[in-house]
């Protein structure tokens, strides 16, 4: 009897040891590598549940080439197409969780956001996504066509994007792309 | 269920379809093509329809009224012009015609026309009426025919330098706007001013053209006054210089952009406007104010010449790839503000990523500069032979 206790309290050592040191070492590896690395970019949003979440796609850049990256996010999917695209781009700003590289300066704020019933989603940044940007062509390529992409790739309702700065119509970012018209996405850009 | 992937396949279809059957309508709608330059001594306005063309002249003291038998409404595409002497046009419907009004800024001009193929055009000569042609009224058939043929060797001669007589180089940014910069402190309004000077001195040392820039030293000039200075000075080409930026540290090489053929459907709409809106359409073409038909025409002007830009930027890439040894990034289209009100075949050339220090250095070196200028020169030149030669 004793020594059946011995081997019982033994045995529960054991697997207390092993689940400590899954736990632990699961964070470790939490540590390097952020994101669960088991969900690749898999691209095809899972279907919808109730009261669940949804997955979305946002796009970054990557050191590896010029296109746009997927990487995926879980949103509320009970709120409504603007409060979840709004979710979306706030994601978006708040950066990349597998090390991609974010188009957008850190200062950068979500304003506003709204869709029309035509289809035209307006997204209001604050001002400092014009002050602190680098103004080079291919930046904000980059910086517009993440936001147009992350928009109209998860939302059937958003067809177009058009971008306003500090609630209002702007010429360019820096001197390049023109901002007066709404932008189509452009999935060329995105990588495979 | 459809999959959320098929469906977009679905939608993309659709559009597609719906894009292919606008481009098909678009070809059934006749429309007529109108151009206005100024000559030596008179303005010609060239008027191509896309229709077999049967028309009527009529003159009034500050205006020409040349009906045209047509039963459908067509589609009118005008270039913005600045002339001495035509002022703008007009376009009304008559019974089973359509009147264009070509109304002029000088009382009691005279004028001749004669009509080409291949395609067809009727051309109209505008010049003032004081010299010796005894006022209005048509010339005699013998007048014309001189008169036809010394304009043709005028023509010629001007294409004796291959179609292009002016070249704009726009340096980007200037003034209270740098641009992009470089971690070490190099400016993009900068280079893009030296290399653009360069370039003016190397084209007009070696090609019979004349160079503008649109603006020599460090002042701002905003977007669209860029385009305006190119069209002013009736520009055959449009390069724009500017230096790259981007948030990847390891980007790099140089890139020639073209406009993009961006809301397709935006710019149906807004063409329908005009043509249902005539009034509006003619105190656009009227404008040097800031009116928003006027801003919509010259929204427009690079669609036209979207092929040859594409072409230009083409050659120009080939030389920068070879010469600067640069990885290729090829030509791409972006909706760049600054080339989209431009009327002649346009390019941006992205010289070198100034977010890249290798890079950044490189654009401080004289040698590499004028490697740039020489590949975009030599680019220039390629274009001309190949393209622009008639």
């Amino acid at each position: 009897m004793g020594r059946m206790r011995v081997a019982t309290l033994g045995f529960l050592f054991v697997v207390l040891v092993i689940l400590v040191a899954v736990f632990f070492l699961s964070g470790i590896k939490e540590k390097v590598i952020p994101a669960a690395p088991a969900s690749p970019p898999e691209v095809e949003p899972l279907p919808m549940q109730p009261g669940q979440t949804r997955s979305v796609v946002l796009f970054f850049l990557s050191e590896e080439d010029t296109l746009l990256h997927p990487e995926k996010r879980e949103i509320p999917a009970d709120l409504s197409v603007v409060r979840q695209a709004k979710q979306t781009i706030e994601e978006l700003i708040k950066g990349s969780q597998k090390g991609y590289i974010s188009p957008f300066p850190p200062e950068a704020k979500l304003r506003e956001l709204y869709v029309t019933e035509e289809g035209v989603a307006y997204v209001d940044f604050s001002k400092d996504i014009v002050e602190k940007h680098l103004s080079g062509s291919s930046a904000e390529i980059s910086t517009i066509f993440s936001v147009v992409n992350s928009l109209a790739y998860n939302f059937d309702d958003i067809e177009k994007v058009f971008i306003l700065i500090e609630g209002r119509e702007r010429e360019t970012l820096g001197g390049h792309i023109n901002l007066s018209r709404p932008f189509l996405p452009l999935y060329d850009l995105i990588a495979q | 269920m459809v999959s959320p992937r098929k469906k977009r396949t679905l939608i993309t279809g659709a559009v597609l379809f719906f894009l292919l059957s606008f481009v098909s309508v678009s070809q059934i709608q006749p429309f007529l093509k109108l151009s206005v330059r100024d000559y030596e001594e008179f303005s010609r306005v060239v008027i191509e329809p896309s229709f077999p063309l049967s028309f009527e002249i009529d003159k009034g003291s500050s205006f020409m009224l040349v009906k045209i038998s047509i039963d459908i409404r067509p589609r009118i595409q005008r270039e913005p012009f600045d002339s001495r002497i035509i002022k703008s046009f007009g376009w009304t419907k008559g019974g089973d015609y359509y009147i264009l009004t070509i109304r002029t800024k000088i009382r009691d001009f005279s004028y001749d026309y004669f009509v080409l193929d291949n395609p067809t055009r009727l051309v109209l000569d505008f010049s003032e009426a004081d010299e010796e042609s005894g006022g209005e009224g048509r010339a005699s058939e013998r007048e014309m025919q001189s008169r036809l043929d010394s304009a043709f060797s005028r023509e010629r001669e001007e294409s004796a330098s291959q179609g292009i007589q002016t070249i704009v180089i726009d340096p980007g940014h200037g003034g209270m706007e740098p641009g992009a910069l470089g971690k070490y402190g190099t400016r993009e309004k900068d280079v893009a001013l030296a290399i653009g000077l360069k370039l003016k001195d190397v084209i007009e040392k070696n090609l019979p053209v004349r160079v503008v820039l649109t603006r020599e030293n460090d002042v701002s000039i905003s977007l669209e006054n860029r385009a305006a200075i190119a069209n002013y000075n009736k520009s055959d080409l449009f390069i724009s210089i500017h230096i790259n930026s981007s948030f990847r540290k390891d980007a790099h090489g140089s890139e020639t952009f073209f406009l993009s053929r961006e809301a397709t459907d935006d710019e149906a709409r807004r063409l329908a406007y005009m043509e249902n809106n005539p009034a509006e359409f003619e105190e656009g073409i009227v404008g040097d104010s800031e009116d928003e038909i006027t801003m919509i025409l010259w929204d427009m002007a690079q669609s036209a010449y979207l092929k040859e830009s594409s072409l230009l930027a083409e050659t120009i890439q080939e030389e920068l790839n070879h010469l600067l040894r640069t990885r290729n990034r090829g030509i791409k289209q972006a909706p760049f503000k600054v080339l989209s009100g431009v009327a002649c075949p346009a390019v941006l050339v992205e010289v070198a990523f100034i977010s890249n220090p290798e890079e950044e250095r490189k654009l401080n070196t004289e040698w590499f500069k004028n490697n740039v200028v020489e590949a975009i020169y030599r680019g220039l030149e390629n274009y001309i032979e190949r393209y622009a030669q008639r």
